[in-house]
């Protein structure tokens, strides 16, 4: 596991955990570790969490971007609205990551991926992602947004 | 979400003992009252059914035959959101599968009792013509219609419901002819709930086991599955077999007598052999000890629990080898995955593809038994060392009363589990994979595991980090998790690495 810094010097905070009604912790629990040891804030949600309170959570801590985690096949239906959730909570441009097994059965990735982007999620990682992957792109994306973009370019 | 225990229900102590006739009445009235398809059931109406069913539909018997036999049986798992799409799949299951046991997996909806949310997942995947729920949803289809389910299958059918919650489903299920049911108090709360508490989880499985012996009053044997696979995630034989033995007598005092426990591989030959045979001496002592020499104990071997690799042959070989272990172990069932598992639910034809490589594995393997072998013995009798003295402490902390005790004892992290989600579980015990590739207990936090055998855990997992160079520390325990899963360029390399 790499220890990439957060780009700048003040610490990001990045809330995670698993939506729904799904209990796979472990993963989740693995790249909290991932990023706490990458010098991010980690607030963990753990199992079981409904949308809202990721992004209730995301206000209290004035969070930099929110990881969403889902791994039993329910979570094209959980993430639906998210970004709306999000908006209407005055979070419009929060960075919103999601991973894990996204969709019920085997569905060609590019079109999972997609379905997320077009629901509103800046990035979607597939199945069997690691933490490494994630962290790297994390610390593009938080620099690309210190130069005013959006998320960083391909 | 999870009910809140009717107000009644909170009011009497929690105990392991018998709930009586006259309160199960009034709990049963209250629980199928929660949705409308509950005013389907009608217990005598179902047992009569049941008794109508040929005995190679009726699990009971099924298991009781299995074990006699020395047979291996196959079981997959499997669910989708839609009767129909449910119908196909037993069915493929059935003919194209060859399933000894044709299971109903019930969606995440269902088992957290959100039965709105399931009906939409219903409605969406009828739209979409795709499953959107990653089940059946067996409470919003009610009795009828899921009866159906049972009539188009030639095997016996058992429900899995991951879940603390089952007395719905559960009154549904064998209402509708299903003759297994899968889950128990422990294993099911500290793996798939968060906020549900151990005493929660005690007396909603209470229910549901005194449910069961309502049926044997009229003459109908259901057969009842702990599932000891726990979080799926490195479990240690001793700390599965430490559920299994706490869920079976949980269950014995609410008078179920055929009671299966599960185990999830460790993908160890001599330890997954050591463990299913240690499973059942051990669950058996501890059940003559409180004066039961009646309860019917088959073991049923999973395949993997853990993450899978993604490559359809690496796959391959943790379903074959699967089968293996299986049945050298000597289980009576064993319960299938395919190659579709790191990317999610399987289609009903690889699914049934999984079964019939593992048939064949456990073909190719009969009456081949480890039992001779030192090795095998050495790690049977270590299991004991890890299992006795915690049991010991949990009925200690009970005065006797085991429902008391397991709640005292998880509250203390006596009783710990791995990579649990649940707010209540310390879940600071860590396990890791030796250099020999059996499972063992890195740190077993305020577990009572005596310091020899903790001696001995720590020497392989030494050896490990020596062979491996890297630092005795918990990322052995973060490695393991992801080993399994790892592509083979990782696992075995050509060239060679160098030693």
């Amino acid at each position: 596991m790499t220890t990439e810094r957060a780009p700048d010097s003040r610490p990001k905070t990045l809330v995670t955990g698993v939506i729904g009604a799904d209990t796979h912790i472990v993963g989740n629990r693995i790249l909290g570790m991932a990023l706490a040891k990458a010098r991010y804030k980690v607030i963990n949600l753990g199992a079981l969490t409904p949308a809202e309170e990721f992004i209730k959570a995301a206000i209290e801590t004035a969070a930099d971007g929110i990881m969403v985690s889902s791994l039993y096949g329910q979570g094209e239906l959980d993430c639906r609205g998210f970004r709306d959730l999000c908006i209407e909570a005055g979070l419009d441009d929060i960075l919103l990551y999601v991973g894990g097994n996204l969709v019920v059965g085997k569905q060609p990735w590019p079109d999972v991926e997609k379905r997320f982007l077009d629901m509103g999620f800046d990035r979607a990682f597939p199945p069997g992602a690691r933490t490494d992957a994630v962290i790297e792109t994390l610390a593009r994306d938080f620099a690309a947004r210190a130069q005013g973009l959006r998320r960083a370019v391909e | 979400m999870a009910q809140a225990l009717p107000h009644r229900e909170r009011a009497l102590p929690l105990k392991a003992t018998q709930i009586p006739e006259d309160v199960f009445h009034v709990m049963r009235r209250e629980n199928l009252a929660r949705w409308p398809t509950g005013a389907e059931v009608d217990l005598d109406e179902a047992a009569a059914y049941h008794l109508s069913l040929p005995e190679n539909k009726r699990l009971g018997t099924i298991m009781r035959k299995a074990a006699a036999e020395g047979r291996c049986l196959s079981q997959p798992r499997g669910g989708f959101a839609t009767l129909e799409m449910q119908r196909e799949l037993m069915q493929v299951l059935d003919r194209e599968g060859l399933a000894d046991v044709v299971p109903t997996t019930t969606d995440s909806y269902t088992r957290n009792e959100q039965w709105h949310n399931a009906q939409k997942g219903i409605d969406e995947s009828t739209r979409a013509g795709r499953s959107l729920l990653n089940g059946y949803p067996m409470v919003n289809y009610g009795v009828k219609a899921t009866r159906t389910l049972v009539e188009a299958i030639d095997k016996p059918a058992i429900v899995l419901s991951g879940t603390a919650m089952p007395r719905l489903t559960s009154e549904v299920g064998y209402a509708a002819g299903y003759s297994g049911y899968l889950g128990s108090a422990i294993a099911y709360t500290v793996s798939y709930t968060k906020d549900v508490t151990i005493e929660e989880g005690i007396r909603n499985y209470q229910y549901l086991d005194r449910l069961v012996t309502l049926y044997q009053q009229r003459g109908v044997e259901l057969h009842r599955r702990q599932p000891g696979f726990l979080t799926g995630t490195n479990i240690p034989p001793c700390i599965a077999i430490m559920t299994c033995v706490l869920d079976v007598l949980l269950a014995v005092e609410q008078g179920v007598k055929n009671y299966g426990l599960e185990l999830g591989q460790t993908l160890h030959l001599i330890q997954d052999a050591a463990a299913i045979r240690a499973c059942e001496e051990l669950c058996q002592e501890y059940l003559r000890r409180v004066g039961h020499n009646d309860i019917f104990t088959p073991i049923t071997s999973l395949h993997w629990m853990g993450a899978w690799p993604q490559d359809e042959a690496q796959a391959g070989a943790l379903i074959s080898y699967g089968g293996t272990l299986a049945a050298i172990g000597g289980a009576v069932s064993v319960t299938t995955k395919s190659t579709h598992e790191a990317i999610g639910i399987p289609t009903p034809q690889a699914n049934a593809e999984g079964l019939r490589m593992t048939r064949m594995a456990i073909y190719l393997a009969r009456n081949i038994r480890l039992d001779a072998m030192d090795e095998f013995r050495r790690e049977k009798e270590l299991i004991g060392r890890e299992v006795r003295p915690v049991i010991d402490k949990v009925l200690e902390m009970g005065d006797g009363d085991v429902a008391v005790g397991t709640v005292r004892a998880f509250e203390a992290g006596i009783m710990d589990i791995p990579w649990s989600p649940n707010r209540q579980v310390k879940s600071r015990v860590l396990p890791a994979r030796d250099a020999d590739g059996y499972l063992r207990i890195f740190d077993p936090a305020s577990m009572p595991i005596p310091e020899d055998v903790l001696e001995f855990h720590e020497e392989r997992l030494r050896l490990r980090a020596e062979r491996e160079g890297k630092a005795y520390d918990h990322e052995l325990a973060v490695t393991s998790v992801y080993e399994i899963c790892e592509p083979l360029s990782h696992l075995a390399p050509f060239p060679w690495p160098k030693d």
